[in-house]
């Protein structure tokens, strides 16, 4: 959700249309300057120059609302997204739960925009009706089964989940609301929308608005949790005993949903009502009981036991799915390793065989145990520019992985800081015949290059000179890259400077 | 009008260079801006470049294409460098070339195999746009006469691996391409090149595969390559080059770099001699076809001349016309263009056999020739025209005849000339697509990683600024930081982008046919458009070979006028030609006058309509001022104030006069017919030769500086002189500073006199038939819609007010096209089902053939319209079915119990819910009519809109619109109509012009800037307007504006009309002009359309 934008700002959500991005949500105070949605962006600038444009996350909302039909499922077991903006319960039988109908929807109204929502509710018998009641009813109607079809009656036809060109036909035909279109004779309606699919057929919509036709609320099932309880009789204060059962037991849980965790929880409630716990994480989905535990070595010192407690819960917070590969040639299944498809999160050369969950679980120990930014690992980056071809990331995070240029020869070792050297060379821009490194002259027998790197411009500033980089070979054997910044006469500075930037094995 | 991405926004080459002594290297591998995206110079950087840097040739090299090499050409010509020209292949299979043609012949070999390659796909299926195939074998087939260089990749084993392969297929390669990239192994990579080049017989040539002219240009060209890569130059990683190294390098430094391999160098000079082709070379024949055997085509033209002026002049040729001929005759002998008119007759004889109608126009077209052959209808007998554009002779450019067909039909004209000439000796035209401030700004700003809104504020400070640079002021009032360097940056880049080509297009319809194969000159490639192919020339670079082209364009008004010509043929037994409309007809002027000219071709524009009362045209050279002076030229000339004065006696005719010591009269001559106010641009350029004194040459040159981009230095050197000269001469600083200005106007809006008097009569004659035929006025204007100004509902509505009885459509009665109907002693008219949203022509069509009786009933049309039951509820929305009793509500109602099933014995009939039950449903009330009648009719001839809220008005105190001619001067009032057009000409400094119409007529609201900041939301959405306001009448025209001062947004009274969105269809685009600073909806084009209507377009 984020941070709600001010209210005097005229903020419009976009998304990509044809002829470019449209209009699919807008505030209050962009709806009263023009906005509607499937508008062009703009269209609308021209009206408010000031306007403010955002992406709209579509992905982002239908996950919201998918969370939230889990959210609501506080009143009632059965609950479904309807359409993109819209949630069904099916309350049947739980209403009297909140103190009845009326103080239910008040109770969802309330709960509803503590989390930020403005909604219009409604509750009838079917789903047609509560849809259409919500959108074009009084403000919580409540409808009984006996008052459906008259409270139906004075609601305009567009309550009815109809689709637009219906609607329009309706309206020319004088049918503008629910109840003269109720009054026509059956076979006359039926005789005219026969064969028209549910949205453009008003008499289905009715007979599902009136309840004369079913209409099953098919609601989602809850991914179920992964996490594994632990119920002592007698507090206590420490945890560590009953871990690695707790492990054991969530792995089989893993082992069960096909899936491998990348972060763990333990978390102990206390006998005064507090709660305290310890996260942990992984560089690959495992669901290797013994290496789970081993993370929380040293870490569950950190839980703050209290006067003790009498319940230890163990969740995967994260979970990927893994699948068994077989390991052995007798075959079975090596339930601990991490398959081939999660490579990215690894260097290529210890992709083979046991070293791979090996070297996982190394990663994972090591920062569990000094922090996840202590450990990390070089990933290449496509830049010309030497230094910035290797970043450094958390061993535990997935990066992008970018192919080097094959093309390119580099030393195997480059100084983290460019040594500075004097070079002899001839001008202008010659290859150097001899240099003097840390207080050593040595003489350049042979040499390749020049290779010349001009800084990125985006990013460098505007002064940075380019670089023509050689490979040299001094007398004693050793080879040397080096390069000289900049040019004579390239206006950006004095003489060029040589610098020692790596060594070759 | 398109005119703005039309005109080449075309930097040229300025000033004086000394020729080079031969140097030992020539750059063979050069990427211009041509290949679109890869390379980042064009051709005037690079040829200057080259120059400076001592080269005396220039190869060009584009990828796969010779779309840039006249514009090489020409600029290396006058920089006195030799052009090379040939091309860079890039075969299917991976391997590139550098490719010269050594003569004419394998020139037109490498533009065939270009032609194949983006012709027909490696599969043989039509090729997309913008794609070329080449494969291998194609290249061996073509390769006679090219001397070709294989480009090794960064893969030199598999380029090693693959090279006997290429050497046995080509036997023309002889060299290896070598660069030195800078890449760190350049020795050791040069040398086994060599080696490799010499083990297979070949020899290494050297080039710096150049990509721009000078270093400067690599962030700009890495921004190109991040736009051709769809990423970011933060993201494109590798995809950049590394250094600035592919830049034009003088032939020393070359030498420098491959003194180990000099015969590299050598190899060059070898190449660039051998390859002698010139694309001057490119002799231009013209088809044979129209000249009958045994005669040659200046006798035939001859002939065909005497026998058009014998038939045009029954009574004998009039000596002023005969003498023209002769004087023409003589000219076109000595141009040899005698080809270009036997050509041009052919298309119009082939139009004029299919009765389709035809008009030409342009420099050559208003020539007695030209009228006496049937391409133009503007007798030289009776209109004293200016023929100087046509007779220069100094002017080394073609003549220049477009050829206006009815738009319907245009494209049988089309197809004639491909049948004609065949598809491989006609081609048309492209037009090169230049990045402009906007598309440069967006993609610059795209590929620096800006996001959408960024780039959409900086692109909103360019709005209109062509050719301006993009200054720091604009951006801070968009609220932008330009000291972010990322910005600075972004404009810089952007600044650099515009002006590059950006892609090439179809010219809207400039054919250039050729006598051998056109494949063989210029390479083509398919449009986007099915069944179109074009060059890859425009229509510049033709005029620079001097290669003549034919312009095949649609008008709708043609097509308007043809069919009311046709409709009076039919119905008043009369038959006209465009030529033979009675002329100079006072009841037709009269009707002008009053600016009474909706629907008339050029004068139905608001500010056309006020100027007619004005102007008051009274004769038909009247009319051609009136078309010319209503533009941006003379309006930022201020010329229009001057002319009207004096045409109306209240300042005497003087003629601008240099000193005493010339001639006072100097510019009597140019000026007499438009009392001494310069108002077409051929004047003003006189004006530039005569008073300014400036040479044939200098002249080209403004006007070519006004009609291309041109730094804002160029035009302001120019001005200096042209004003200069003319205030040295003795004449009044302020006329020369406003001839000038003029100019400029012209330069991208020009309106040639040539070119007004074609459309002079077109004015004519379409009022002459609003005039005459007011009823088959309105039938032809419904029946060629799209086209003109108004919508379908201002045409009936004028019609009706022209005593015209419209009646509405009905599916017994109407035909698809609106008709007449005999009413009394004239006609109606009788709406067509055309005008039914959705009924396609069709379905239409088995109705009207299917009606030798009226359908009684609605099975009977169902029936007819082979059971497609959408078509008929269609025509039941629209309420056509009032002839079989129904109203449009219970049309509906039957029409929806129609049943969508085949027509078999068991579906017949087959009531199988019983018999359907009598329903009454409520009665459609009025307004719920009108609205119904707009969505699926865009008019409506049962009542206004406004009507419904009369009363209502009344009460408050709000006038009708027909009331407001007669109101006093500066009185207050108040009125609400629904808002036709809105329009904010480029020429009115931010003032915006709203029509209004209700049911009694139209007013015109001039909305002043300040007004128009208050209630900018109420003047660019509103459908309904109230306004308050000043009546503002001028006193010699009589015209009446109401100044508004208080606007209110009443679209809300709309919807209540019905509970559905009221759609009224507004006006079409006027002639907007782009530079308004303000935001636009849409297309400039649209820019004064309701944005709710736009579904509409």
């Amino acid at each position: 959700m984020g941070e709600a934008p001010a209210d005097d700002l005229a903020v419009v959500l976009a998304i990509d249309g044809p002829h470019g991005p449209v209009i699919h949500a807008a505030n209050r105070v962009a709806r009263l300057a023009g906005a509607a949605e499937g508008g062009r962006i703009v269209d609308m600038r021209a009206l408010r120059p000031d306007l403010q444009v955002h992406y709209a996350d579509p992905g982002g909302e239908a996950a919201l609302l998918e969370r939230l039909v889990f959210w609501a499922r506080r009143w009632c077991p059965w609950t479904a997204a309807d359409g993109p903006r819209g949630l069904i319960l099916d309350t049947t039988g739980s209403d009297h739960l909140f103190g009845g109908e009326a103080a239910l929807l008040a109770e969802m109204e309330a709960q509803l925009s503590l989390l930020g929502f403005c909604a219009r509710l409604a509750l009838a018998p079917t789903r047609g009706a509560a849809w259409g009641l919500a959108r074009h009813g009084r403000v919580r109607a409540i409808c009984g089964a006996g008052a459906l079809a008259d409270s139906l009656a004075p609601l305009p036809v567009a309550a009815l989940r109809l689709e637009a060109e219906t609607l329009l036909l309706l309206h020319r035909l004088g049918l503008k609301r629910i109840g003269a279109l109720a009054g026509l004779p059956r076979p006359s309606l039926s005789r005219r929308f026969v064969g028209a699919r549910p949205e453009a057929n008003p008499l289905i919509r009715l007979d599902q608005a009136l309840g004369r036709l079913a209409e099953p609320l098919s609601c989602p099932g809850e991914t179920p949790r992964l996490r594994s309880l632990a119920r002592l009789s007698e507090p206590t204060v420490d945890p560590t005993h009953f871990l690695p059962a707790l492990c054991r037991e969530l792995c089989d849980r893993l082992d069960a949903a096909g899936q491998g965790c990348r972060r763990l929880r333990v978390t102990v409630f206390r006998t005064d009502g507090e709660t305290s716990g310890v996260t942990v994480a992984l560089a690959a989905p495992s669901r290797d009981a013994e290496h789970l535990r081993r993370l929380f070595d040293g870490k569950l010192e950190r839980i703050d036991p209290g006067f003790g407690f009498d319940l230890i819960a163990l969740e995967a917070l994260a979970v990927e799915p893994l699948s068994p590969s077989q390991a052995r040639l007798g075959g079975g299944a090596d339930k601990t390793r991490a398959p081939a498809q999660r490579t990215d999160t690894l260097p290529a050369l210890v992709q083979t065989g046991d070293t791979l969950s090996a070297l996982a679980q190394t990663i994972d120990r090591l920062s569990a145990r000094f922090g996840a930014r202590a450990i990390t690992r070089p990933v290449l980056q496509a830049s010309n520019i030497p230094e910035r071809a290797e970043a450094q990331v958390s061993a535990l995070a997935a990066a992008p992985v970018h192919a080097a240029r094959p093309d390119l020869d580099r030393p195997i070792r480059l100084m983290t800081a460019p040594e500075e050297i004097r070079a002899l060379y001839a001008l202008p821009d010659g290859p150097p015949a001899q240099f003097v490194w840390r207080r050593r002259k040595l003489q350049v027998l042979r040499h390749a290059g020049p290779e010349r790197i001009a800084p990125e411009w985006w990013r460098d500033r505007s002064g940075a000179r380019s670089r023509d980089y050689f490979k040299v070979e001094v007398e004693t054997g050793q080879r040397f890259w080096i390069y000289r910044e900049g040019l004579h006469a390239d206006g950006r500075g004095g003489d060029p400077r040589w610098f020692l930037h790596g060594i070759f094995a | 009008m398109p005119q703005n991405d039309t005109i080449a926004r075309r930097r040229l080459l300025e000033g004086d260079f000394a020729p080079n002594p031969p140097a030992p290297f020539v750059e063979l591998g050069v990427t211009s801006a041509f290949s679109f995206l890869r390379g980042a110079s064009d051709a005037v950087d690079l040829v200057a470049a080259a120059s400076a840097q001592g080269h005396h040739a220039l190869g060009i090299a584009d990828l796969n294409t010779m779309a840039g090499v006249v514009r090489l050409h020409t600029e290396a010509r006058k920089a006195h460098i030799r052009p090379v020209i040939g091309c860079r292949l890039a075969l299917i299979s991976g391997e590139a070339f550098l490719a010269y043609p050594r003569d004419r012949d394998a020139y037109g070999r490498l533009c065939a195999l270009l032609s194949k390659g983006k012709m027909r796909d490696a599969n043989g299926g039509w090729q997309a746009k913008g794609a070329c195939d080449i494969g291998l074998a194609d290249l061996a087939a073509h390769a006679e006469g090219v001397e070709l260089a294989a480009l090794p990749g960064d893969d030199l084993a598999g380029f090693s691996a693959r090279l006997p392969a290429l050497i046995a297929a080509l036997p023309g390669l002889r060299h290896v391409g070598a660069s030195y990239r800078y890449q760190g192994d350049d020795r050791a990579r040069i040398h086994a090149l060599d080696r490799l080049a010499r083990r297979r017989g070949l020899g290494i040539l050297a080039t710096n595969d150049v990509h721009y002219h000078a270093p400067e240009r690599r962030p700009l060209q890495d921004v190109m390559t991040c736009i051709l890569h769809k990423t970011t130059v933060q993201r494109a990683g590798f995809l950049l080059a590394a250094n600035a190294e592919r830049h034009l390098k003088s032939p020393a430094e070359m030498v420098r770099l491959f003194a180990p391999w000099p015969h590299a160098i050598a190899a060059t000079r070898i190449v660039a001699d051998a390859c002698a082709f010139e694309l001057t070379d490119l002799a231009y024949e013209y088809p044979q076809e129209t000249v009958p055997e045994g005669s040659t085509p200046q006798r035939h033209l001859e002939a065909l001349t005497w026998a058009g002026a014998d038939s045009r002049y029954p009574d004998g040729i009039p000596p002023k016309v005969a003498q023209a001929l002769h004087k023409e005759l003589d000219l076109i002998a000595r141009r040899k263009f005698a080809q270009y008119f036997l050509t041009v007759h052919d298309i119009i004889r082939f139009a004029r056999g299919r009765g389709i109608l035809c008009q030409g126009r342009g420099s050559a077209a208003n020539s007695a020739v030209c009228f006496v052959l049937g391409i133009t209808a503007v007798d030289p007998a009776k209109f004293d025209l200016l023929f100087e554009r046509f007779v220069s002779e100094e002017r080394k450019e073609p003549p220049d005849i477009d050829v206006d067909f009815e738009h319907e039909r245009r494209e049988e004209v089309i197809q004639y000339v491909y049948a004609r000439y065949g598809r491989d000796r006609a081609g048309l035209c492209a037009t090169v697509i230049h990045y402009r401030p906007r598309s440069a700004i967006r993609e610059v700003g795209k590929a620096m990683g800006l996001s959408e809104d960024v780039t959409a504020a900086l692109a909103r400070t360019v709005w209109g600024s062509f050719g301006t640079d993009m200054g720091a002021g604009q951006a801070a009032e968009a609220g932008l930081d330009l000291h972010d360097p990322l910005l600075a940056r972004t404009l810089r880049l952007a600044g650099q982008m515009i002006g590059m080509p950006r892609h090439l297009s179809q010219h809207v319809g400039g054919f250039i046919l050729t006598d051998g194969p056109l494949t063989r000159t210029v390479p083509i490639g398919n449009g986007a458009m099915p069944e179109r192919s074009f060059i890859e020339w425009d229509k510049d670079d033709i005029d620079e070979l001097g290669i003549l082209k034919v312009d095949v364009l649609a008008l709708g008004m043609l097509t308007c006028i043809r069919k009311a010509l046709d409709l009076i043929a039919a119905h008043h037994g009369r038959r006209y030609e465009l030529a033979t409309v009675p002329p100079e007809d006072p009841a037709v002027y009269d009707m002008l006058c009053e600016g009474d000219s909706v629907g008339v071709f050029q004068v139905e524009s608001r500010a056309q309509m006020n100027m007619l009362p004005r102007l008051r045209p009274r004769a038909f050279y009247d009319l051609v001022i009136e078309v010319a002076i209503v533009r941006p030229g003379p309006i930022q000339g201020d010329m229009v104030h001057p002319y009207l004065r004096r045409r109306n006696g209240e300042e005497p005719v003087v003629y601008p006069s240099p000193g005493p010591e010339h001639d006072p009269d100097e510019l009597r001559n140019i000026l007499g017919r438009t009392l001494g106010v310069p108002i077409f641009q051929e004047q003003a350029m006189k004006i530039a030769i005569d008073a300014a004194r400036f040479s044939p040459a200098e002249a080209n040159e403004l006007r070519k500086a006004m009609a291309t981009f041109r730094s804002r230095g160029t035009i302001e050197a120019l001005q200096d002189k042209m004003v200069g000269r003319m205030i040295a001469r003795g004449y009044d600083p302020a006329f020369a500073a406003r001839c000038f200005d003029q100019i400029k106007g012209f330069g991208e809006y020009g309106f040639p006199e040539s070119h007004a008097a074609s459309f002079a009569l077109l004015v004519y004659v379409s009022a002459w038939l609003k005039r005459h035929y007011p009823a088959v006025f309105a039938a032809a204007l419904l029946n060629s819609q799209p086209m003109g100004f108004y919508a379908p509902a201002q045409i009936v509505r004028d019609a009706r007010e022209h005593g015209v009885e419209v009646r509405a459509a009905d599916v017994n009665f109407s035909d698809w096209d609106s008709t007449l109907e005999p009413c009394g002693g004239g006609f109606a008219l009788r709406l067509g089902l055309r005008q039914i949203d959705g009924l396609a022509a069709a379905a239409a069509a088995r109705i009207m053939a299917a009606r030798d009786a009226p359908y009684p009933d609605l099975e009977g049309l169902k029936a007819a319209a082979r059971r497609d039951a959408g078509a008929v509820r269609r025509i039941a929305a629209a309420d056509a079915l009032r002839s079989m009793d129904l109203d449009r509500r219970a049309a509906l109602w039957e029409a929806r119990a129609l049943k969508d099933a085949p027509d078999l014995p068991l579906f017949r009939d087959a009531r199988d819910e019983g018999a359907d039950p009598p329903v009454l449903l409520p009665a459609m009330p009025l307004c719920e009519h009108v609205v119904a009648d707009y969505q699926t009719l865009r008019l409506s001839l049962k009542a206004h809109p406004m009507g419904f809220f009369r009363a209502s008005l009344n009460r408050q105190g709000h006038v009708l619109a027909a009331a407001v001619a007669g109101a006093r001067n500066g009185r207050s009032i108040r009125l609400a109509g629904l808002v036709l057009i809105r329009q904010r000409p480029g020429s009115a400094k931010g003032v915006c012009f709203i029509t209004l119409e209700d049911e009694t007529g139209v007013a015109n609201l001039v909305v002043w800037p300040k007004v128009m900041a208050q209630f900018r939301k109420t003047v660019m959405t509103a459908r309904l307007m109230e306004v308050t306001g000043r009546v503002q009448r001028d006193p010699s025209s009589g015209v009446v504006h109401v100044i508004a001062t208080l606007l209110r947004d009443r679209s809300d009274a709309l919807a209540a009309l019905s509970d559905e969105a009221f759609r009224a269809q507004p006006a079409h685009a006027d002639e907007a002009k782009p530079p308004i600073a303000a935001p636009r909806l849409g297309h400039p084009r649209d820019a004064r359309i309701i944005p709710k209507s736009r579904d509409f377009h």
